[in-house]
């Protein structure tokens, strides 16, 4: 009876031991909790977790990104909120880390932020910098219209609405926009798997509807898809749609590992001595050119011309080129590159002022992480099309 | 029994001695054959024959900046000036003694250098140098440059380089740098 006794209550001790470690175990599975809260003169994130928490901090208008490396699976255990200043959170996922965005209502916020032990804690107070104080429930557009208002340190235009109106355009009726590489070609690659053909169409469609909701211009993309289109192609069907401007967007790989930055190109003639004789001839035969491309004769100097369309629009790309540039330092602060130029392919082609923009290094792991993010994405369209603006405005010939 | 023994005792005795004996006499025969050949080192004057060598300079990336930076090599100095540029560029291909980075992926193998009366070389590389995952911009400016700079600037006679994949011309490398026609020099690239 006794052992019978002990035996039962062993048992049951074994499996009451049992039950409170699987309940335990269900207790400590790893989580993040987001808490909200508002202060009479901020708003606190407190992002509250079971582990200890490694991050980063990136600030742009209207976000905050945390970029969290961890390889442990969480879970995400957020209140429902009100405030002032937060509009929502949002997260993506990579192979180990995390990205936590914060939106925030409005473009003019700064924000402070310390940590806390026991359990780890990460705090961040937002709060409204001085005047759009009592904006609420701004729509998107006027957002984005007033995102593009912002002046920038180094653009000398804040682009008013009523300026870039048609009149301001100077002829630019078609802009071709170029998503470098595509199917079978996936061009670049990250370590973490991010593919240059995606990336670069996301951009690119970005550029593409905030041109067209401000320009009446025609835009044209060489490629809405994932399909193959040939170096040729891309130059022929600029030149087929009598393209203004043409933008080749794509993203940059080195042999250097922490080579990062955005960086402008125009066609180089420095490389080929033909083409730098092309351009000799064509400086002291300009009426050549134009005959050229008009395509009225059929003999082999104008199949040259057309080859070579590129080297009588240098001039004007090397301004588009920095103009553009110039916005993309501004934006990401890389104030100290400049443009460059090489012998591009598809850019040989192109009878009008084009350039290739490489908007930041999918090599590097860092920058492959943000080229996947909209807000990233958003930004770069947004500082391609102030360049392209600023170049309309200040060079394009009527 | 004993008798017996000692018969088998000596039979043994005498096939161990017969044995020894051949051994022995083996090895003199094969000392005798030695000597001719051991002179043979002694009147190899190889060695001591200067071989002339001359510095070239090799251009790689660095971590710090975007430009090309110039490495010494010793190479031996032919007196063909095609198989001195093929050794400069299997030296670049293996890479940079003194920490620069090499712009090729390691697999990349020379197949084929000829230079033309009008000094163009022909680099013809295996498919190895189209390097997957970084067919970017810079990866290809640093990759082409360090080729044609690498060879313009030592080869008084090559003027221009034209790079070719597998024996055939190629449109680019990776979508961006024009390849079907004869590269320059871009000074422009190298540091300082």
């Amino acid at each position: 009876m006794i052992s019978q006794k002990k035996r039962s209550v062993l048992i049951s001790a074994v499996i009451l031991l049992f039950l409170l470690s699987s309940f335990s175990v269900s207790q400590i599975q790893p989580f993040i909790k987001l808490s909200v809260k508002d202060y009479p003169n901020f708003s606190r994130v407190v992002i509250k977790s079971s582990f200890p928490l490694s991050f980063e901090i990136e600030k742009s208008p209207s976000l905050l990104m945390i970029d969290i490396r961890t390889d442990v699976l969480f879970r995400i255990r957020r209140e429902a909120f009100e405030s002032r200043l937060i509009k929502s959170f949002g997260w993506s996922k990579g192979r180990d880390y995390y990205i936590l965005t914060i939106r925030t209502k409005s473009r003019n916020f700064s924000y402070d932020y310390f940590t806390l032990d026991n359990p780890p804690q990460l705090v961040i107070d937002f709060s409204q910098l001085s005047e759009e104080r009592s904006e609420t429930q701004a729509s998107l557009k006027e957002k984005e219209a007033s995102e593009r208002k912002i002046p920038q340190a180094l653009t000398p235009s804040t682009l008013p609405r009523t300026q870039t109106a048609p009149s301001s355009l100077k002829g630019t009726k078609t802009i071709i926009i170029d998503p470098g590489h595509g199917g079978l070609e996936p061009g670049a690659r990250g370590r973490f798997g991010a593919l240059e053909k995606n990336v670069v169409l996301a951009i690119s469609f970005k550029l593409k509807a905030i041109i067209e909701r401000n320009f009446p211009s025609r835009v044209v993309l060489t490629r809405d898809k994932d399909i193959n289109v040939s170096l040729e192609n891309r130059a022929a069907l600029a030149n087929n749609n009598k393209a203004d401007l043409f933008i080749s967007i794509h993203t940059n790989s080195s042999y250097r590992k922490e080579a990062r930055g955005p960086e402008t190109f125009f066609l180089s003639l420095k490389a080929t001595d033909e083409e730098a004789r092309m351009l000799a001839y064509l400086e002291n035969n300009p009426a050549e050119f134009e005959k050229g491309i008009t395509g009225e004769n059929e003999d082999e100097i104008q199949m040259i011309l057309w080859d070579m369309a590129q080297s009588a629009y240098l001039k004007q790309s090397s301004l588009l080129a920095e103009s553009i540039q110039k916005e993309l330092n501004s934006l990401l602060r890389t104030s100290n590159r400049g443009i460059k130029q090489a012998p591009f392919k598809v850019l040989a082609g192109v009878a009008c002022p084009a350039v290739l923009v490489e908007v930041a290094f999918i090599s590097n792991p860092k920058e492959e992480r943000r080229l996947q993010t909209e807000w990233f994405q958003n930004n770069i369209a947004q500082a391609v099309y102030r360049g392209l603006v600023n170049y309309i405005q200040h060079y394009s010939q009527e | 029994m004993n008798g017996k023994r000692v018969a088998l005792l000596v039979f043994l005795l005498t096939i161990l001695i017969v044995i020894i004996i051949i051994f022995f006499r083996s090895g003199v025969i094969e000392k005798i054959k030695l000597p001719p050949e051991v002179p043979l080192p002694e009147l190899e004057p190889l060695p001591p024959e200067p071989v002339k060598t001359r510095t070239i300079v090799l251009f790689f990336l660095s971590e710090g900046d975007t430009f090309l930076h110039p490495e010494e090599r010793e190479i031996a100095a032919s007196s063909s000036i095609v198989r001195q540029a093929k050794q400069a560029i299997e030296e670049l291909i293996k890479g940079s003694k003194t920490g620069y980075i090499s712009p090729f992926p390691p697999e990349t193998k020379l197949r084929e250098l000829f230079l033309t009366k009008g000094g163009v070389a022909y680099v013809d590389f295996s498919e190895d140098i189209v390097e997957k995952y970084l067919s970017g911009s810079s990866a290809e400016i640093s990759t082409i440059f360090s080729v044609v700079n690498s060879l313009t600037y030592n080869f008084k006679s090559i003027k221009k380089v034209f790079i070719l994949i597998e024996g055939q011309e190629r449109e680019t490398l990776g979508g961006h740098i024009n390849l079907s026609k004869p590269f320059l020099p871009l000074y422009d690239l190298i540091a300082n």
